[in-house]
């Protein structure tokens, strides 16, 4: 029948490879899409940027339009750099991380955990829409519930809570994924020999699912070392370099922006960029290391 | 056991964060909008005029609905095929190697360039290649904002499907090779059930990053105050339009644009839950 | 023990202030002046020992922390209306620090100078000079060849002061605008893209040609572009430079110094100017600010206004303040007072 000699062709080996080759040719071509894009990003920016940067641009403070002016107009590199940027972004995202990884992991345990129960799935779902507010909206609220009342002014604390709350869905929901993808066998071993729930999560779920979570922190760390709206909102900015968490503090992102509105900094813009890639790199190497020593 | 019933105790409260957090802000919007509420009431959703003129004051959040969703969603389906098939490159057909490490760190380096960056790429880059093709005046548009925001979003839909991908137990995989499965048969069967749930999760973050992005679509978009009635016409988003006059704005306009913030929590939640739901019945 | 040594060191690091016998200034607000205000700032710093940092959130952001009293000052390109001063918790006054203008750049290759009037511009933002070939531009500019080209116009997207100086100067010179479309930060514009920020129009009009569009002078005369000479109240017709721009401030000035430079009858002048203003409160005394915090703030205004910070305005692009007006600010900043009484001699 032909019924019978469809199917008969539809499962012949030979098909079945042709399916397997053209799928396995079409992951090729769109991950080579994606990573000439990728490309064609960084290339951009190093292009734009590797004449600005030198020493000078880690180690001193953001310039003044005059004598970028003065510099742009002989031709010059810029003087300066961005090392009050540099400092005050690591400052934030340090006390970022502080608050949003232990909350953020605690929670994906919870939320993993107890992965069936209603109460659970409102929160997952509530982490979720927090991921769609727009980085501005999370800045207004830091203004009006930090900035105003709390600190009584623009303060590096401001920009930290904005920026932990913008890493928390991130932290949450890949810290609840990687834990699901651990084998309940394991989790039912440990506690049959009568491990306590502490050391189960301890010891057995978090160690296994490691690179899952670094993956997690790392991409909310990129994300938030990039982000200027809420900055704006909470932290201000800030021509020095400063360690008081009451007082506005300044960030790579702030000087983006702040160059790109001044015609005599614009250029400057590529080499910070370039610094923050160059930051994001860092730190997923030292976490690949991690977790490799880890093994 | 004591400890156990404690650290219960400890995680059901930590999820309380999460709520803690969420009912300020809708309580802060809330309290923002009810100006822009109690003048335009339902007649908000559905107005496409955004007039703030002074003494004759109409806004309205049609068209940006209108331009969030047609962005956001064009973002999304243009990126899943990309990290669809990244992911199934780095932690599958390449797992292990030396170039999947290299690619995996290279796309998550996408996720550190600030918004701003990619708003300047897309204007020097790909506007200019957008009006040279003929498609409009002067490469802003629908189109090229979702490109970028594709671009943009990628890293998020990658990092939590390369884990979970990776995660798949080695021997459910060799069981199926026994078989005599082929390797698209594998995922297909396998590794998809499998890593589903994460992939998912995946996907819905970077939606979320998407519909919540600000300074590189209003820099692509156009910033016309029209509904878009084509790909490639201008139009604008909401978190477009709030970042925009945010600053500048005051009494009943800065109502109306917490009132779009407000509105964007809704719709968001609207377009997850379609999104959710949809995934459990094709599976 | 050696943890906690090292945690209580870190602690107190992060409490204490850099250098613990300067006075540190804070400020937000317009990001016109920006430019200026920090290369200012920094050279009070190194005069006075005294930090500033300014953060060029927009003039409404500027405003609104002053309102919640985060700041020590805001600036602000628009001064507050009578409606919005009522709305402030205390009396406010306003100091102008220097002016700035809104230039007319354009895209059309070849074309090295083109005079406009304030009817021919208006009608070009209103949509209903469409193509560079009309007549009416042909007859202002008799010796340019217009090129058959579409006009794109672009105008900001987000809300500016620029935006602001720009449609109140249509409002003064053009009927149908004013009825149409008004004045403000944020208007409904008739045609046109919108680009976010002074280098996103100056980047549009660079990028499309026949583009015509409007940017803050502080952006256009560093970048150099081509700008259309406007005819000005006295029928002549201007380039903006540091020199027009200051001569638009040669006129009758308010006590209060709230006005807006645009239409100015001056000769020289260029007509769209206008000022930019840092604002305090009348009294200083609010929310347990100290004396001492008080007068810090009102020596770096007094500071701003005078002869080498103003000199430094010029260096940086900004059209200073006439002596008249100087003089004007400084008696303002003399009616500031602490619990009562006057802060500076």
């Amino acid at each position: 029948m032909n019924m019978g000699k469809t199917a008969k062709l539809l499962s012949s080996i030979g098909y079945r490879k042709a399916k397997n080759n053209i799928f396995k040719i079409s992951v090729m071509v769109f991950s080579f899409l994606t990573i000439s894009m990728v490309f064609l990003i960084i290339g951009t920016l190093l292009v734009k940027g590797y004449k600005q940067i030198n020493l000078a641009f880690f180690t001193q403070v953001a310039p003044d339009t005059f004598s970028a002016m003065m510099a742009t107009a002989s031709g010059k590199v810029i003087p300066g750099g961005i090392a009050n940027g540099i400092l005050g972004s690591i400052y934030l995202v340090l006390i970022a991380s502080a608050i949003a990884i232990p909350i953020g992991i605690v929670i994906g345990v919870y939320l993993s955990e107890n992965s069936k129960k209603k109460y659970a799935c409102v929160i997952r779902d509530i982490t979720d829409i927090m991921q769609g507010v727009p980085s501005i909206v999370i800045g207004i609220i830091a203004y009006i519930w930090v900035v105003v009342p709390l600190t009584k002014g623009y303060s590096v604390l401001a920009g930290g809570i904005a920026l932990a709350i913008m890493m928390l869905p991130l932290i949450v929901r890949s810290t609840e994924e990687s834990l699901k993808m651990v084998p309940d066998t394991l989790k039912e071993v440990a506690i049959a020999l009568g491990t306590p729930y502490y050391k189960v999560i301890w010891r057995v779920l978090i160690p296994t699912s490691f690179s899952g979570l670094i993956s997690g922190i790392l991409l909310a760390v990129s994300r938030v070392l990039g982000e200027t709206a809420p900055l704006m909102l909470t932290t201000l900015g800030n021509p020095d370099i400063n360690w008081n968490i009451a007082k506005p503090g300044s960030a790579v992102p702030l000087l983006i922006w702040q160059f790109y509105n001044d015609p005599n900094m614009v250029n400057l813009i590529w080499s910070s960029t370039i610094f923050l890639m160059g930051f994001v790199l860092i730190i997923n190497l030292i976490s690949k290391w991690i977790g490799a020593k880890r093994k | 056991m004591n400890s156990d019933k404690i650290l219960k105790r400890v995680l059901f409260f930590s999820s309380l964060v999460i709520v803690l957090i969420a009912a300020a802000m809708v309580f802060s919007l809330f309290e923002g909008s009810l100006p822009s509420i109690s003048k335009f009431g339902w007649r908000f959703l559905i107005s496409d005029k955004w007039d703030p003129t002074r003494g004759s004051e109409n806004y309205g959040a049609l068209l940006f609905i209108v331009g969030t969703i047609l962005t956001s969603v064009l973002a999304l389906v243009i990126a899943i095929p990309l990290a669809f098939c990244t992911s199934l490159f780095v932690a599958e057909y390449f797992r292990g190697t030396k170039l999947a490490s290299i690619v995996g760190t290279l796309v998550d380096l996408l996720a550190g360039i600030p918004s701003i960056i990619y708003g300047l790429w897309g204007f020097y880059i790909l506007c200019p290649l957008v009006v040279e093709a003929g498609l409009s005046p002067q490469g802003f548009g629908v189109f090229t904002s979702a490109m970028i925001l594709a671009i943009m979003i990628v890293p998020y839909a990658t990092s939590l499907s390369n884990t979970t991908i990776a995660m798949v137990p080695n021997d459910l995989k060799e069981a199926a090779y026994a078989l005599g499965a082929t390797r698209l048969e594998v995922i297909r069967t396998v590794i998809l059930p499998n890593a589903r749930s994460g992939m998912t999760a995946s996907y819905i973050l970077a939606f979320g990053r998407a519909i919540g992005e600000t300074l590189a679509v209003t820099m692509l978009i156009g910033n016309e105050n029209a509904i878009p009635h084509g790909l490639f016409s201008t139009g604008n988003t909401m978190a477009s339009v709030i970042a925009n006059q945010f600053g500048e704005a005051s009494g009943l306009q800065l109502s109306a644009l917490i009132e779009l913030a407000l509105l964007l929590f809704v719709i968001t939640t609207i377009i997850n839950a379609i999104g959710k739901y949809t995934i459990k019945k094709i599976g | 023990m050696k943890k906690s040594i090292v945690l209580v060191a870190l602690l107190s690091l992060m409490t204490l202030s850099n250098k613990v016998s300067a006075q540190s200034i804070s400020g937000a607000g317009a990001t016109f002046p920006e430019p200026f205000y920090n290369a200012a700032f920094a050279t009070y710093e190194r005069v006075a020992h005294a930090k500033v940092t300014y953060g060029g959130i927009g003039s409404g952001g500027g405003i609104r922390s002053l309102k919640d009293m985060i700041v020590d000052f805001g600036a602000s390109d628009a001064f507050l209306t009578s409606q919005e001063l009522r709305e402030m918790p205390a009396p406010i006054v306003h100091i102008p620090t220097c002016s700035g203008a809104v230039v007319v750049a354009y895209n059309l290759p070849g074309v090295k100078e083109i005079k406009l009037t304030p009817t021919v511009l208006a009608s070009i933002f209103l949509g209903q000079i469409k193509n560079w070939n009309h007549p009416a531009l042909k007859k202002l500019n008799p010796g340019v060849r217009f090129p058959n080209m579409e006009i794109t116009v672009v105008h900001r997207s987000d809300g500016s002061g620029t935006t602001n100086m720009f449609t109140d100067y249509l409002t003064k010179v053009n009927n149908v605008w004013r009825s149409k479309i008004g004045a403000g930060k944020t208007v409904n514009w008739p045609v046109g893209v919108g680009a976010k920020g002074n280098p996103g129009v100056a980047g549009a009009i660079h990028q499309t040609e026949g583009a015509i569009g409007y940017v803050g002078s502080e952006y256009a005369f560093a970048q150099r572009e081509p700008s259309a000479l406007i005819q000005n109240k006295a029928g002549k017709f201007i380039k903006a430079t540091v020199a027009s721009t200051s001569a638009a401030a040669k006129g009758k000035i308010p006590a209060d110094t709230r006005v807006m430079l645009n239409n100015s009858s001056a000769p020289t002048a260029y007509p769209i100017a206008g000022f930019t203003w840092l604002l305090i409160y009348k009294d200083q005394a609010y929310n347990n600010r100290s004396l001492a915090q008080a007068q810090a703030t009102l020596e770096l205004i007094d500071w701003m206004v005078s002869r080498n910070a103003q000199g430094l305005a010029v260096k940086t692009n900004y059209a200073p303040l006439p002596a008249g007006v100087a003089a004007r600010a400084k008696a303002i900043l003399r009616t500031v007072t602490y619990k009562g009484k006057r802060i500076l001699k």
